[in-house]
């Protein structure tokens, strides 16, 4: 099993718009659900469809694991790669990025994005929340009275 | 009861698994994490399940809210999901029933990473707390030395602790060894803490990795420790030494990383040749940060066939945190009515040959001084 994995040389992602990307194996290793895909197959070349993902966010991600899977950058020019990585995106790229990191099972970018979210909304008040998540609220203006009263401690 | 905006509800946040919105939901305070219960259905009971509760009474303006804020999440909670991490602030009064309460449900929900940061005065801690079998990081901190840290623990599975204004006192055998039967201990900071009767602290620990200790630099808070850690790498000292480091029997062989600063409030002779021994017995360090010396006479007439394996040395014309810890130690005496009147002058130059004199012995040593 190990030695069959070896032998992969490349590995092709296609993102849902088509668009192809051709990685070495050690890139995709934090993406759990395609490397799940590589562990059931036999062979040199695997080409793998990501319906779920857009090429401009494969891209970014394949951008990330790149620069976090080198050996030669040091730690110091990883934060400081991080730090424009988010700088650059919108809050939409943000969310479609943590869909993306769930999607494709990868723990630390799910964990780098999450981070990024939670950078934005912290100290915020729940209706900016409900703005930047885009959320709808189910609940009639009954409901949601009903509910803060019953948890009015936390709306002091 | 659903309005007929649910079938048009799909945000990409929601559709997500509880754990990724758990997850973000667990970086923020949980006062904020709670408001999202009206965003919608599928976010109503989600913050039941968080896993780690970050409670700071700077978000409620008065002790009751924050009272009925700490009860409101501890009754409402989903009982069975386990708590991993606790972070409570409280700046001002607290009743002891309160903080009594928050750290036994806890202890009792398997709690592996402890902040507890509190004000007031605290006279003592649930002895649950020192049993607890799940916790691997501890940070106590307090602003009066009141509370008496028990000698007797058993936290197998800890490896941080951070201390900060607690009182060490002797166990059974006369001795103030609190640390010995931390198994995994790694890392350990003690911050203005407090040795009752005189005692020596002893500090051993045969995982122990790294270790901080930083004293108020005035002297009536100054106490005698030893140090029994053949595996410390890293040792941070902010402080007045009055005593060797391991008594009769040098175990520091492991120590590569040191960082010292004296603070020179006393003018007491003794300290700077004091300083040297410390050196002496870390003899294998690499890298060394060091606040000025002060000279004395025949201070280079000592013999110092020491830090032969120095690689880099820092010297320190003034530190500003050290500073800023003097103005808070000098602003707590005042509040604590104790006279404060020991004089504090950073150095701002580096004495002559002081810098030849510690890298007699290493060829390669690359030097700097920093200055502030």
């Amino acid at each position: 099993m190990a030695a069959e994995k070896s032998s992969i040389k490349i590995i092709t992602l296609i993102a849902a718009d088509g668009s192809v990307f051709e990685v070495e194996p050690n890139i995709v290793k934090e993406m759990k659900t395609v490397q799940s895909y590589i562990d059931e197959l036999d062979q040199n070349t695997v080409s793998i469809p990501l319906p779920n993902v857009f090429g401009n966010d494969l891209a970014m991600i394949i951008e990330y694991c790149k620069k976090h899977a080198s050996e030669e950058e040091t730690k110091e020019a990883k934060e400081e790669f991080d730090f424009e990585f988010v700088k650059r995106m919108k809050s939409d790229d943000k969310l479609r990025l943590l869909q993306a990191a769930s999607y494709l099972n990868m723990e630390s970018f799910l964990q780098f994005m999450a981070k990024a979210i939670a950078a934005e909304i912290e100290n915020q008040s729940v209706e900016f929340v409900r703005d930047y998540f885009q959320i709808e609220s189910d609940f009639t203006p009954e409901e949601e009275a009903e509910l803060r009263k019953e948890n009015e401690w936390a709306f002091k | 009861m659903k309005t007929e905006n649910k079938e048009k509800n799909n945000d990409m946040i929601s559709d997500l698994p509880d754990c990724v919105l758990l997850y973000i939901l667990s970086l923020l305070n949980t006062k904020d994490a709670v408001q999202t219960c009206i965003l919608s259905t599928r976010w109503k009971n989600l913050w039941k399940n968080l896993p780690t509760l970050r409670l700071n009474s700077t978000h409620l303006e008065t002790f009751q809210s924050f009272a009925k804020f700490v009860y409101g999440i501890l009754s409402l909670r989903d009982s069975t999901t386990s708590l991993h991490i606790l972070d409570f602030h409280r700046s001002g009064i607290i009743w002891p029933s309160l903080l009594k309460k928050i750290l036994k449900y806890a202890v009792s929900h398997n709690v592996q990473r402890l902040n507890i940061n509190v004000s007031d005065v605290v006279s003592h801690l649930p002895s649950c707390l020192f049993s607890c079998q799940t916790l691997t990081s501890l940070n106590l901190s307090f602003k009066y030395a009141t509370v008496l840290f028990p000698y007797a623990l058993n936290l197998p599975a800890l490896t941080n602790l951070s201390l900060k204004c607690l009182i060490f006192c002797a166990g059974d055998d006369g001795r103030v060894e609190p640390f010995s039967t931390l198994k995994l201990l790694n890392s350990l900071i003690i911050k203005y803490c407090k040795v009752r009767d005189a005692q020596n602290l002893c500090i051993s620990s045969v995982t122990l990795v790294n270790l901080t200790m930083i004293s108020c630099p005035y002297s009536f808070t100054e106490f005698k420790f030893e140090l029994s850690t053949p595996c410390l790498l890293k040792f941070k000292f902010w402080g007045i030494p009055i005593q060797k480091l391991c008594g009769s029997n040098n175990n520091l062989y492991s120590t590569k990383h040191v960082d010292i600063n004296v603070a020179m409030v006393l003018n007491s002779m003794d300290t700077p040749f004091l300083l040297l021994k410390w050196l002496a017995e870390l003899a294998n360090i690499e890298s060394l940060i060091v606040s000025v010396l002060s000279i004395v006479p025949d201070l280079f007439k000592v013999e110092f066939p020491f830090l032969r394996n120095l690689k880099s040395l820092k010297v320190k014309l003034r530190d500003i945190e050290l500073e800023q810890a003097v103005a808070m130690s000098q602003t707590e005496a005042v509040e604590l009515g104790v006279a404060f009147d020991a004089e504090f002058e950073p150095f701002s130059f580096v004495p002559d040959g002081i810098i030849d004199f510690l890298i007699q012995n290493s060829p390669f040593v690359d030097v700097n001084i920093i200055d502030f």
